[in-house]
């Protein structure tokens, strides 16, 4: 065995560059393919892994403190289907104002004396819990950002009173907006109690519902205040991720792939390589077995380094990646599960090693003398007539021998190209969806249109009915949406619906008709595409609501663009049918040409004290996930194919180093040789792109309707329209630049190639 | 042609106090000489005397560590790489004791190449190459690849190549080295031939029979050192 390990690490030491590309090649494959198998670990249920970890609520149940007493709610939550029960907790919603804001915000406050326990274990993630009066635990996001609280902040109570933040938390059950010791809790008046649930059987609403039903029997029926189903977060969760999560997955699985053939086509091309070497330990009497074990050793080396590297920044990459795309989750335990790392530890090395088996077990059986003959020895006949016709080109010779060199080896060349492709294809795709993803979100949020959004300073319900005159009468406007919400429900159908009233310029900043018509009469609505799939009805169905006033029937004339499920849009003039005494609050604002919409909202304020501007919620953040994904596996992919083309173009010109001398001494100047290299791995690359490009685009159109069925959302056509002529052009060259990078060192040495050494040798 | 003939043409070749180091090893060792045009010269010695470095370095495939090489007017020392190549592309034809032919391409191309490189269009090169073949007596084989060739057919095509670009100086290193006697005598007239037409040539060979045969003057190299000179009256 020891002359077999002997053998193996002379030929690993001999040949450092490929074992360097070996190594690298599955370093970076690896990382990719952690960072796809993590985004589809992940992706598949992260709302139900993070919220099991955080053993949240099933049910959160608020009850009127003077009605019910805690003796009362422990013993109901003694009904055998409740696993696990927290509280009863104090709760009080105060006014607290913070230094240097205008306004007191009511914050839900619950008195808690640890943040652990059997259910709704919060993630202290900064600072301390608080333990004594006058501290102030928040519940917050540890990825959120904009406006918050910070350790040390000061806040007080409408009693005077002075809380300091010692800790931030976070809750996915949204137990509460802060918490503070039951003893601070005393001081500030509890009104309500809390009580949290998790049960046996919570797969369902009905489930959830009955839960409800055995949890408050026992209790005065006027003590429930209200209650929150974990269904609804996870719905909310689930559609917020539901778009990019199959753009992920596409990636994650593309990127697996171009790992995958890149790793077969280095790994096979070194065992190639070494076929001469092979002979020559023949030769020396190593058994046709011991060969293979040689072989397998000098790629197992480098694999399994880069393997490990690559799993390890693997989990870097992806660690940040997905805390971002599931930041509504909180990133607490979010990284790449343990599995993944196995996987890919396992794995990798078993797919390392069945491509080089296929060319090592050639390599075993391969006679010596042939073996020795084969660096040599060209197989003649190969891609001949190829060469033939390229010679008697008007090409200049380099560019024609170079165009000639990939018909030498055509499997090695397909490999190539197919990775080539592969890769070209992700990118096309991955700037598509990117392209697209955006497209529709900005659409979505109708960024752009709305550059001011006011609401009254009194909160919902707040507004009064001259506000959108004031409004309009503020320099700078252009124009005005005002909105109200009404609550109502579906006849027969028992999801909570709002009903959202327009009144004002909706031709310039009311939501994107999809199908049908904006409603501009009474008793016209439109709603999205999910409320239709969910609710199996259609445009020009008619259906019934109801909101205090009576059942009021109501006809879909359209179809519109917003993610909201559980809303319905009519004109104002339905509001006279429904909820006659309704008044806009809320409303969003187009300015003028050239105003500043910072100097605007302030003008906002001092015209009219009574309404409150703020910018408008952006789709940035989601833009950011994507960017950052398309950017980094656009990169890894080019990086690999590159590496990929690298490894081809260092075999083709090491075994053709005789031809390159004998070139050279023919007088073929470096950079000829240069040109020639670079041409046969660009020619890859243009024909990769010329076939990635159009597999990309209608990938794209494949997957992106995939997704927006996923999400059950309707988009426009312009989300799919994204590919215009200059980044096709750019494509292109990107498929060709990949090639070229790749090629360049590798024909770089090959024009430094010492002819008298190659031509006296061989 | 005579002798008094041949002392009067310019020196195509000029080299003086050429030394050659690979690391310790002493390839060269001051190697001074001249050959001028229209010569044909022997350069024989025993194995790792440095015969094939010296080639080499008239060519300009490999540098000299001291000393100067003049080729044709050019002072190789001056030239960069690319001067180099561009040189060789002029200047020399080189014959290599294993042909060192393109295995993909057809004996045609193969030798059409050569001027293709200097930008020659094809359909020129091409039919410059097959007089050439014509010449050497092989353009029945022109489209024939280098592996179905025999050893002479080979050295032919390699020697065609060689001529493709009008050289001034034709180097070959063992031209009949791979070849039986028989076979490479065919070559050995080849050169000789080219010679009386007035085709400048050193040559590196181990047989004193076929230097005495065709060259007119033969350098002995001993440890990287002209060690001697004699001129020959041709036998043939
Ligand atoms: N690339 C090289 N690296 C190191 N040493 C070299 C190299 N090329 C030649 N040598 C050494 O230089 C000396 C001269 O070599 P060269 O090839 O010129 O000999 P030669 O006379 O052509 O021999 P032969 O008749 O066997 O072909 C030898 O000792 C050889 O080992
Ligand atoms: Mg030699």
């Amino acid at each position: 065995m020891s002359a077999v390990w002997l053998a193996a690490r002379a030929a690993v030491r001999r040949r450092r560059l490929q074992t360097a590309v070996v190594g690298i090649v599955v370093g970076v494959s690896t990382t990719m393919i952690v960072v796809a198998l993590g985004l589809l670990a992940v992706s598949s249920g992260p709302f139900d892994q993070a919220y099991a970890r955080q053993l949240g609520a099933h049910l959160a149940v608020t009850y009127d403190r003077a009605k019910a007493t805690d003796a009362q709610l422990t013993a109901a939550a003694g009904w055998s289907g409740v696993e696990a029960v927290a509280g009863p907790f104090p709760q009080a919603t105060v006014e607290l104002g913070a230094l240097g804001r205008p306004r007191a915000q009511p914050l839900t406050v619950v008195g808690r004396a640890d943040p652990e326990g059997p259910v709704d274990r919060l993630n202290v993630w900064d600072g301390r819990w608080a333990t004594a009066p006058g501290e102030i635990v928040v519940n917050q996001n540890p990825v959120g950002q904009g406006f918050f609280f910070r350790i040390g902040d000061q806040v007080t109570t409408p009693e005077g009173g002075t809380l300091t933040v010692v800790g931030r938390a976070f809750s996915m059950s949204r137990s509460a907006d802060a918490w503070v010791s039951p003893e601070q809790m005393a001081t500030l008046g509890p009104t309500a109690t809390q009580m949290l649930y998790r049960f046996a059987a919570a797969g369902t609403t009905a489930q959830v519902e009955a839960g409800q039903a055995e949890v408050t029997k026992g209790v005065p029926a006027q003590a429930r205040l209200g209650s929150t189903s974990y269904l609804v977060l996870r719905n909310e969760a689930a559609r917020e991720a539901a778009t990019y999560v199959t753009f992920l997955v596409a990636f994650g699985l593309l990127g697996l792939a171009v790992a995958i053939l890149i790793v077969a086509n280095v790994v096979s091309g070194a065992v190639v390589a070494g076929f001469r070497h092979i002979g020559v330990l023949k030769a020396l009497g190593f058994t046709p077995t011991q060969v293979l074990v040689v072989y397998l050793t000098m790629v197992s080396v480098p694999a399994v380094a880069g393997c490990a590297l690559g799993t390890v920044l693997g989990n870097v990459l992806a660690r940040p990646l997905l805390s971002q795309a599931f930041r509504n989750l909180g990133s607490a335990g979010i990284g790449v599960p343990a599995w993944v790392s196995v996987a890919a530890l396992l794995g990798v090395p078993l797919m390392v090693a069945l491509s080089a088996l296929v060319p090592a077990l050639r390599a075993r059986r391969l006679p010596a003398a042939e073996a020795i003959s084969a660096g040599s020895a060209q197989h003649a006949g190969r891609g001949l007539r190829a060469q033939r016709w390229l010679s008697g080109t008007r090409l200049p010779r380099a560019v024609s021998l170079g165009l000639g060199l990939p018909f030498a080896r055509p499997a090695r060349s397909a490999l190539t190209m197919a990775a080539v492709v592969l890769g070209v294809t992700s990118v096309t795709l991955a700037i598509g969806l990117g392209d697209s993803l955006n497209r529709y979100q900005r659409a979505e949020a109708r960024s752009g249109a709305v550059q001011v959004e006011v609401f009254p300073a009194g909160g919902p319900r707040g507004g009064s009915p001259g506000d959108e005159a004031l409004l309009r009468s503020v320099p700078g406007t252009r124009y005005v949406l005002g909105s109200a919400d009404v609550p109502v429900r579906q006849v027969g159908n028992n999801e909570q619906t709002m009903l959202r009233l327009y009144k004002g310029d909706t031709g310039p900043l009311g939501q994107q008709v999809l199908d049908g018509r904006w409603p501009s009469g009474p008793g016209e609505v439109a709603v999205a595409k999910r409320f239709l799939v969910q609710r199996g009805l259609s445009i020009g169905d008619t259906f019934t609501i109801e909101a205090g006033q009576g059942p009021v029937p109501v006809r879909i004339v359209g179809m519109v663009l917003y993610n909201e499920t559980e809303t319905i849009v009519a004109d104002w003039s339905t509001a006279a049918l429904v909820a006659p005494d309704a008044v806009l609050d809320r409303f969003e604002v187009q300015l003028a040409e050239g105003t500043d919409p910072q100097a605007y909202m302030a003008e906002v304020t001092k015209a009219a004290p009574n309404l409150v501007a703020v910018p408008p919620e952006g789709a940035e953040q989601f833009v950011w996930i994507v960017l950052v994904t398309v950017t980094l596996l656009t990169l890894m992919l080019a990086v690999v194919a590159a590496l990929g083309v690298f490894n081809t173009a260092v075999l083709s010109t090491r075994e053709r180093r005789r031809d390159l001398g004998m070139l050279k001494s023919i007088g073929m100047t470096p950079g000829q040789v240069v040109v020639m290299v670079v041409t046969s791995m660009a020619a890859l690359g243009a024909l990769g792109g010329l076939l990635g490009i159009p597999i990309g685009v209608a990938a794209h159109r494949v997957v992106l309707p995939a997704m927006a069925d996923a999400a059950q959302v309707g988009f426009p056509a312009s989300v799919l329209d994204v590919y215009k002529l200059p980044i096709l052009a750019l494509l292109a060259l990107a498929g060709v630049a990949i090639a070229a990078v790749g090629a360049l060192m590798p024909a770089r040495s090959a024009a430094r190639v010492t002819i008298a050494e190659v031509l006296h040798n061989e | 042609m005579t002798m008094s003939d041949e002392a009067n043409e310019p020196a195509v070749v000029q080299l003086s106090g050429v030394r050659k180091e690979y690391g310790d090893a002493i390839a060269l060792d001051g190697v001074s000489l001249e050959v001028r045009a229209g010569e044909a010269v022997a350069v024989m010695g025993p194995s790792g005397s440095g015969k094939s470095t010296l080639l080499n370095v008239i060519a300009g495939l490999d540098r000299p560590t001291g000393g100067s090489v003049v080729v044709h007017g050019d002072d190789l020392g001056r030239l960069d790489e690319k001067g180099l190549a561009l040189f060789r592309r002029r200047r020399i034809g080189m014959i290599f004791q294993f042909f060192n032919l393109i295995d993909d391409l057809p004996a045609l191309d193969n030798v059409a190449l050569a001027a293709q490189l200097a930008g020659v269009a094809a359909p020129h090169a091409r039919r410059r190459a097959l007089e050439l073949l014509d010449e050497l007596g092989i353009a029945g084989r022109r489209n024939t690849y280098p592996a179905q060739l025999s050893g002479g057919e080979r050295q032919r095509v390699a020697v065609a190549r060689a001529l493709m670009n009008r050289p001034a100086l034709l180097l070959a290193d063992e031209p009949t080295g791979a070849l039986d006697s028989r076979v490479g005598e065919q070559v050995m007239d080849l050169l000789l031939d080219l010679n009386q037409i007035g085709q400048t040539l050193l040559m590196v060979t181990h047989d004193e029979r076929l230097a005495t045969r065709c060259a007119s003057r033969v350098i002995e190299i001993v440890d990287g050192r002209v060690a001697r000179e004699r001129t020959l009256e041709r036998t043939s």
